[in-house]
């Protein structure tokens, strides 16, 4: 018998029973909704906090906090490990930086600004991806450029005034440096020691670019890069390492000399992180990325779903015993023409096989409909519940928070877990089925 | 066509471990030839319709075999049986045994749609048996539209469509008037000769026993007559 005929044997008996199967795959419906929007929540928030993480860092990313010595200590990062790190497949950059230990002023006419100084490497910080708001990028030893928020912060010297809005709380923008700061000489001070009116030194800096603002909105990058020769000029004058003051630096440990504050190593693509972090951890690194973050995250989230379809397969399962008693309804009503049809030469698999028919039948139907169902829950639940959060609780919620959020891999572990109860609950039904005696049948004694 | 050979059969009754045998059909042997109309004919009780039940293959024999064809079908299992009689068998019950909710039509096709034969050629086979018994203009009833005669028709056609070499029938004239039940015979003296199709007919009445090449008896589950064709 072909499946098109039993299909349609199928939709006959349905008809027949319409009220019943209908409720049956109203009560399939829902169980298959509840599950889709009870795991959907699972994939929301996951996907909320992953764009979250994502947003927040570079995904090539990874930081390098030192090298794990036999003894559990960490050791700092030195060029011989920067030649290292740049021989690893698929490593893009491995940028490094030391910041001096000290904050310098930097001067230009009645304008100052006490700010960070870093000495960058600037070949691999364009080749992780450093860009210019405008100049160029340094050439000579005495050449710096600045960060993008530099002159924010770049404060005309005034006493006995008031430069800070009362609105706003920013510098009022008549105290702030306004003209163009390329080509301009800042004058870099640093100091020996601790003592306020102590011994300084100035070296003049000629201003070549300003860097791009950073991606991260709440990031300001108001450093000077300076070139690692005026940071070593700084660290011959103070005589510590960074120009740090208040120390002696003899006594300062020797590893800490001639090593990098901040080492990244920028991968090619984001699949070759894993791999990098895997031979990193191999060479006993210590590293960061993204992927570590990513991995903890989805793990959390991966049992969090198993659990939450779990819960909602619970509801499938009640609703497969309304399906296990429509089935056997369905054979009970139809003995006499089981009987009929296995006399006249039906196959017992036949029998079977339009059975189980009729019950995935249900089970399909019935996780059509919830799945629209979920989908319809899902926008509902997106669209209202910030709103009523926001309402009740008087409390803004992020933007791109996702309450729900139905994959179509929801959908078809739902749609698979539904067919699977569903066939299974038809299964007994339909043995049944083929077991009908022909002689009690047609005699109508079923 | 047909051989049985010492074929015997009984029941259990009764709760478990509190059975009792009765049995039904003992060294029942005989041989029914093909194109033969053979009727079997005995008191109620006597184990006819347990032995046409047996080569249907809708109980399985105690003792003994039954053969088809050549073919050993007591040996059978369930699903072979099933392919075995959508072949070779063809139904004649007292009480028609259609399927309330088909129509003519579809009763008549529903052999077909076993055998798995595309649509349009159930269609053509279907119509052209509906006309051979008389019933095109019937095909869209349901047999509770339908006349004993016309439903005894409907379940004839359904045996014939698919051209079974052998049709078995249990008491074919036991629902229909005495003017239907002549009408009936003929047709089923034509189908013989027509087409060669043997018959194993069971009755206890004498008209239709008549109609036999031969008459097999049975009285208390034993051949007392016919065994042996002439």
């Amino acid at each position: 018998m072909k499946i098109k005929d039993q299909f349609r044997f199928v939709l006959q008996n349905i008809k027949k029973n319409k009220v019943r199967t209908g409720m049956t795959i109203l009560a399939t419906a829902m169980g298959c909704a509840f599950l889709i929007v009870l795991a959907s929540v699972g994939y929301g928030l996951q996907e909320s906090i992953v764009k979250d993480t994502l947003e927040q860092q570079i995904v090539t990313e990874i930081d390098i906090y030192g090298h794990i010595e036999e003894d559990d200590n960490y050791r700092s990062l030195t060029m011989e490990d920067i030649d290292y790190l740049e021989s690893i497949d698929n490593v893009n950059a491995v940028t490094r930086r030391n910041q001096l230990r000290q904050f310098p002023t930097f001067s230009l006419d009645d304008y100052q600004s006490e700010t960070t100084a870093v000495a960058a490497h600037f070949p691999s910080e364009v080749d992780a991806g450093l860009e210019l708001d405008e100049g160029r990028l340094p050439e000579k030893p005495n050449e710096v450029v600045v960060g993008y928020h530099f002159l924010d912060y770049f404060v005309q010297d005034v006493e006995d005034e008031d430069i800070y809005d009362e609105a706003s709380g920013e510098i009022k923008d008549e105290y702030l440096y306004q003209a163009d700061l390329i080509g301009q000489t800042l004058n870099m001070t640093v100091k020996k020691d601790l003592d306020v009116d102590g011994e300084e030194q100035t070296t003049p800096l000629t201003v070549v670019g300003i860097l791009k603002k950073p991606t991260k909105e709440w990031v300001q990058d108001q450093n000077v890069y300076i070139s690692g020769e005026v940071f070593a000029g700084v660290e011959a004058y103070t005589g510590t390492p960074g120009g740090e003051l208040g120390v002696d630096g003899d006594e300062l440990d020797s590893a800490t000399v001639n090593a990098f504050d901040e080492v990244k190593v920028y991968a090619t693509n984001l699949e070759a992180v894993q791999t990098i972090v895997d031979e990193l951890d191999d060479s006993n690194y210590a590293s960061y990325s993204v992927v570590s973050e990513m991995k903890q995250i989805n793990m959390l989230f991966t049992i969090m779903k198993a659990g939450l379809i779990l819960v909602g397969t619970i509801a499938i399962l009640i609703a497969s015993i309304g399906i296990y008693n429509t089935m056997t309804m369905a054979v009970t009503e139809r003995a006499p023409d089981i009987g009929i049809m296995k006399a006249i030469g039906a196959n017992p698999k036949t029998i079977k096989q339009i059975f189980l028919l009729e019950s995935s039948y249900i089970g399909i139907v019935g996780a059509l409909i919830g799945t629209i169902v979920a989908y319809l829950v899902s926008f509902l639940v997106n669209l209202g519940l910030p709103l009523i959060i926001e309402f009740a609780f008087q409390e803004e919620l992020p933007e791109q928070l996702q309450f729900s959020m139905i994959p179509v891999s929801l959908v078809l572990i739902s749609v698979g877990i539904c067919l699977l109860v569903t066939i299974l609950s038809g299964l007994r039904p339909a043995k049944r089925a083929t077991q009908i005696d022909v002689l009690k049948a047609m005699r109508r004694e079923i | 066509m047909i051989t049985v050979n010492q074929l015997s059969h009984h029941f259990i009754l009764g709760k478990k471990k509190q059975e009792t045998t009765l049995s039904v059909l003992q060294d029942i042997s005989f041989q029914v030839n093909k194109g033969e109309i053979v009727t079997i004919v005995g008191k109620s009780g006597s184990g006819k319709s347990t032995l046409l039940n047996l080569i249907s293959g809708f109980i399985r024999p105690t003792e003994g075999g039954i053969w088809i064809n050549d073919q050993q079908v007591s040996d059978l299992t369930e699903a072979e049986f099933a392919d075995f009689r959508l072949e070779h068998m063809g139904f004649i019950f007292q009480s028609f045994q259609l399927i309330p909710s088909m129509t003519a039509f579809q009763n008549i096709e529903l052999p077909l749609i076993l055998k798995g034969e595309s649509e349009s050629s159930r269609k053509k086979i279907t119509l052209a048996i509906l006309e051979k018994v008389g019933l095109t203009e019937f095909a869209d009833h349901y047999p509770s539209e339908l006349s004993g005669g016309q439903q005894q028709r409907v379940s004839i056609a359904r045996a014939l469509v698919l051209n079974p070499p052998l049709i078995l029938a249990d008491e074919p004239t036991g629902s229909l008037d005495s003017e239907t039940e002549t009408e009936l015979l003929q047709f089923i003296k034509q189908l013989n000769q027509e087409m060669e199709i043997t018959f194993l007919i069971i009755t206890h009445d004498d008209e239709v026993a008549a109609i036999g090449d031969r008459t097999i008896t049975i009285s208390d589950g034993r051949i007392v007559e016919g065994a042996r064709s002439q």
